[in-house]
């Protein structure tokens, strides 16, 4: 049973340790503190008042927030991301399409969701649909290769390879107007109509709640050019229909800045056309429809005491509900009809504390268990548990920072009926390093190792007839190195801001689904190795007569190869989808309450499939999008209207094979405050 | 004592042999030359499904040229998706593709579309007496006229039917009722190829799915189990009285073609072996056919030279890379290897 890759596999049987280990945690951090008490100090944040964005982590980190998504051209999580180095977005066209991400080559399953600092989880499929996740309430999101620099963090932020961190809007409101109403509503192609609210409301000193809610309806129709062998058709697709509704609300507390606490809930429910691959010589897809209804609850809780001890406690419950349906299967009954329930149950609790003033250490423990029901015949019912146990560290020495973290998994399965996976017990470490070699503090080199794995999905295990689960986790190493340039300025340009990372990673036992008619197989089935490179630059200018203008340029090359087997025809062959060169441009120029955003998008030829010649081809592409926003007033009440021209140039297009992408599309958004 | 016994083996070999290429419309004097017939062989390709990336690779004897897609040299248009079966009849090829809902005629030596029909999930073809028969996951057979090119018949057999074979003078189809999970078809239907209408049904193993028969009255039917408590097997039925003779399970991988030749049958194993039956003595010949040093990582398609005895083996290696036909001959010695298309599930031989 033991398996030793670069990491250090065991298996342990009692939670002995775990406890003993939190004792001695304590105890150095009571040692420690009693013997000084700089901790206060220390705790201060540093908030730059600079423009320039926050680039000098530990870990390379990318990060927008909500003044920039007309800027982008954005309407969902995906979209504004999708101009961040090293970012692969997997787009099934359209509207209601799934949108799934994946980051320097390493699959869609190796990057977690935090919402909130907490992950939105699914362990039936292993991926979030960034699609459908809104930004009405989004304040900003961030892209951390790796983990999130600070060490103070539930247990499954260090448990992925890269992490995308969305923060919401929080309430920030004084006595003197206690509340703030934002009202808005989106509408253009593909029939959508998209109202949305949000109520902020201040109640006390301590307690403050806020309140979003969206509708969005759209038909999802849009025309595609339809290149059926050498005959090219203009068709339209159908069946891409959504009719969504959500839900959020959270409360909050707080009594100074030491001690806070949050409780959310939230409910997504939508009814949705799946449109299916185009098909040659079959009338275009439509019919398979999707319904979800999911519920989250989510409760954190963040005291600094004064012993300077600092925890982090957080929960979840989450239900999801998910409903498939397609009446074209060719079966007896002429339909398949599936119904999939997960739940999760999380808990987390983070302390840390100083040992010294350059000091900092923390111990994570989050415990989850994880269950999924499917009326499909002879389903397994599975049970997951995982443990997961982290011990980091940060220290400051001079001009460089260490950061270092032991992660411990833990994962025991059960199944109603039938063979489970064994048992696992891993432990994956990451180190990591800055160093400013120059008196300038604008220059900073940066250095990682992360050594990491994601265990099978509930849907890899088990949804197909022939189960597999003698599938073992697909584990990642990951080598990077880079450097921040970042600096404000006086003159021409307010800030400029460049960074550089050259990266490795490997991938071995990837986890390869292959599909089939009656049920495909899954198998631990390669080897990956990724060379890299994401180089980006950010610039602000003030160009005179009251004209600003922005620049932002993101670059990723990602050689991700096929090192399975040397002898085979495709080894060293480009890994399918993951486009070569990515090259992303975004400019705009601002005067006074108007903006003009120009984005651009260019991805290198990709092949669908493992061979690499003309068959598997998908040609390069460049997409580009234009917004004008006015951000003015109507009787001294807020207003931002924006229109947005998506894929400008009506080019067609295709990101997976046999999805075609929509051509040219509008959408105006009014917004009001009160 | 094991020499007269291998003596013996060679001349019933060689007699099977001769007696074999007898029953066939063309003799040929000198079997073991490969080209002297045979023009080239067809290998058609499914892709992946969705990708629309079936295709029809075509390898020349004469002048050992591979063309990895003849279909859209020939046409004007792509093959469509999930390309599943090939079978020529006189100078008419037809292509069965799946997905794509239709059933390509073309002129078997230019690969040239000569008509299309639509036909909801076909499955495979066969033919007898200028008819074509096609299976659909509709369950039905329909019957085509290989001359008008019309449907003139469809007949009900069981469900989510997939391979046939002729034997007797009548049409076995294996019923798989694969798209029922868990409730599987575990039939094979008797069709009556003078009145054209189903007139048995027998039970064989869970899913049977791939069919052949050799020329001692056995027709062979592969099942691929339930994929739980029921284990894969072989059903052997009796083509005079019509009832499985012998039945037994088999250790088969997710891919399980079988054709028979001669004195034998052939098809993959769960560890990627080629098991070689004995169809006269009813035992299993050989647990690996092939003699050479070749590895077959996943068995897609198993094709039989009745002149030569050649034995052509597909490997869809990791199902989304092209795959290879390798030719063997008749001993399990590798001839030559070909690359084909992703999927090879599908390898026709066409005459001169």
């Amino acid at each position: 049973m033991k398996i030793t890759i670069s990491g250090i596999f065991k298996y342990s049987r009692s939670l002995s340790g775990y406890f003993a280990l939190l004792f001695i945690f304590l105890l150095a951090c009571a040692n420690a503190l009693a013997q000084q008490d700089s901790s206060k100090k220390l705790k201060e944040v540093v908030i730059s008042s600079s423009k320039a964005p926050f680039i000098q982590t530990i870990t390379p980190s990318q990060q927008i927030t909500a003044t920039d998504f007309t800027r982008y051209s954005a309407a969902n999580v995906a979209d504004a991301i999708r101009n961040f180095a090293g970012v692969n977005i997997k787009d099934y066209g359209g509207i209601g399409g799934l949108k799934t991400v994946s980051v320097r080559g390493l699959g869609a399953n190796h990057i977690a969701v935090l919402y909130d600092g907490v992950q939105i989880n699914d362990a039936e499929n292993g991926q979030v649909d960034l699609g459908r996740l809104n930004l009405n309430n989004v304040q900003e999101i961030a892209l951390y290769n790796g983990q999130p620099p600070n060490i103070l963090q539930p247990a499954r932020s260090f448990a992925s390879a890269s992490i995308l961190s969305i923060i919401t809007v929080k309430p920030r409101l004084d006595s003197g107007k206690p509340f703030l109403i934002t009202a808005g509503v989106k509408t253009g192609s593909f029939g959508l109509f998209n109202p949305y609210v949000q109520w902020q409301q201040r109640l006390s000193n301590n307690w403050s709640f806020i309140i979003n809610s969206y509708l969005q309806k759209a038909n999802g129709r849009y025309n595609y050019i339809n290149d059926d062998g050498l005959v090219k058709s203009r068709q339209t697709r159908v069946g891409s229909d959504i009719d969504a509704q959500q839900v959020d609300g959270a409360i909050y507390w707080a009594k100074n800045d030491s001690s806070k606490f949050n409780l959310r809930a939230n409910y997504y429910n939508s009814d949705r056309g799946l449109p299916g691959a185009v098909i040659v010589n079959k009338p275009p897809p439509a019919g398979q429809r999707l319904w979800n209804k999911d519920l989250f609850l989510q409760a954190g809780y963040d005291h600094l005491f004064n012993s300077g001890i600092h925890i982090l406690l957080n929960s979840k419950f989450s239900k999801n509900y998910l409903h498939y349906f397609n009446p074209q299967f060719p079966s007896t009954a002429g339909f398949l009809d599936q119904n999939f329930t997960q739940h999760e149950y999380y808990q987390s609790a983070a302390l840390s504390c100083y040992l010294l003033p350059n000091w900092e250490i923390s111990y994570t423990a989050d415990l989850s268990v994880n269950n999924m029901s499917a009326d499909l015949p002879g389903f397994r019912y599975p049970t997951r548990v995982t443990l997961l146990n982290v011990l980091a560290s940060t220290f400051i020495l001079g001009k460089t920072t260490f950061q270092a973290s032991l992660l411990n998994t833990n994962v025991t399965e059960n199944v109603a009926t039938g063979t489970t996976i064994p048992h696992r017990n891993i432990f994956s470490p990451t180190v990591m390093a800055t160093i400013k070699p120059f008196d300038d503090a604008c220059f900073q080199i940066r250095g990682f190792y992360k050594y990491i794995f994601r265990v099978p999905t509930f849907n890899e295990l088990y949804y197909n007839f022939i189960t597999n689960t003698k599938l073992k986790p697909e584990l990642t190493n990951q080598y990077d190195l880079g450097f921040t340039y970042s600096k404000n300025l006086d003159g021409l340009f307010e800030y400029i801001s460049f960074t550089g990372d050259a990266y490795y990673n490997n991938v071995t036992n990837k986890i390869v689904y292959t599909p089939n008619l009656y049920n495909g197989s899954v198998e631990n089935f390669g080897k990956v190795d990724i060379k890299g490179l994401d180089a980006g630059l950010k610039t602000q200018a003030r160009l005179g007569a009251g004209y600003d203008a922005v620049l932002s340029v993101n670059y990723s090359y990602q050689q991700a190869q096929n090192v399975t087997d040397p002898t085979s025809s495709i080894y060293l062959n480009q890994l399918p989808y993951i486009p070569k060169n990515t090259f992303a441009f975004n400019a705009g120029v601002i005067k006074g309450p108007i903006g003009v955003y120009y984005n651009q998008q260019q991805l290198s030829s990709r092949y669908y499939n493992n061979n690499n010649n003309d068959e598997d081809y998908l040609p390069k592409y460049t997409v580009s999008d234009a917004s004008v926003v006015y951000k003015g007033a109507y009787k001294h009440l807020p207003v931002i209207l924006s229109a947005e021209v998506n894929n400008l140039f009506d080019k067609n297009y295709m990101v997976v094979q046999s999805y075609p992408m929509p051509g040219r599309s509008f959408r105006i958004s009014f917004q009001i405050t009160i | 004592m094991k020499q007269i016994k291998l003596k013996y083996l060679f001349i019933s070999l060689a007699f099977a042999t001769v007696l074999a290429s007898c029953s066939k419309e063309k003799i040929k004097p000198t079997p073991d030359t490969p080209g002297s017939e045979r023009a080239g062989l067809y290998v058609l390709n499914q892709g992946g499904i969705g990708h629309n990336n079936s295709t029809l690779t075509y390898y020349d004897y004469t002048l050992k040229k591979l063309t990895s897609d003849i279909f859209t040299v020939a046409n004007t248009e792509k093959l469509g998706d999930t390309g599943n079966d090939l079978g020529i009849y006189g100078s008419k090829m037809f292509i069965v593709v799946n997905n794509s809902d239709l059933l390509d005629i073309a002129e078997a030596k230019t690969s040239k579309l000569i008509k299309k029909i639509n036909l909801t999930q076909p499955r495979s073809v066969v033919f007898y007496k200028s008819n074509a028969f096609v299976t659909s996951y509709s369950g039905t057979v329909s019957v085509i006229d290989t001359t008008s090119l019309t449907i003139i018949k469809t007949i009900n057999v069981g469900r989510s039917p997939e391979q046939m074979v002729v034997s007797n003078g009548k049409l076995y189809v294996a019923n798989s009722g694969g798209l029922d999970y868990p409730d599987f078809d575990k039939t094979v239907s008797v069709i009556d190829l003078t009145t054209l209408a189903e007139v048995k049904k027998i039970t064989v193993t869970v899913n049977p799915i791939t069919i052949t028969a050799d020329t001692y009255g056995n027709v062979y039917v592969l099942s691929a189990g339930n994929y739980g408590d029921i284990s894969a097997g072989i059903s052997i039925i009796d083509n005079t009285t019509d009832i499985v003779k012998s039945q037994s399970d088999l250790s088969l991988g997710y891919n399980i073609p079988i054709a028979a030749y001669g004195d034998y049958v052939y098809y993959p194993t769960a560890d990627n072996k080629i098991a070689m039956y004995n169809a006269k003595t009813q035992k299993l010949e050989r647990a690996n056919f092939i003699t050479s040093d070749v590895t077959i990582t996943a068995p897609y398609a198993i094709t039989v030279d009745s002149i030569t005895g050649e034995v052509f083996i597909a490997d869809a290696k990791d199902y989304s890379s092209n795959g290879t036909v390798t030719a063997f001959d008749k001993n399990g010695t590798k001839e030559y290897s070909i690359e084909t298309g992703v999927n090879p599930g599908r390898i026709t031989l066409l005459n001169k």
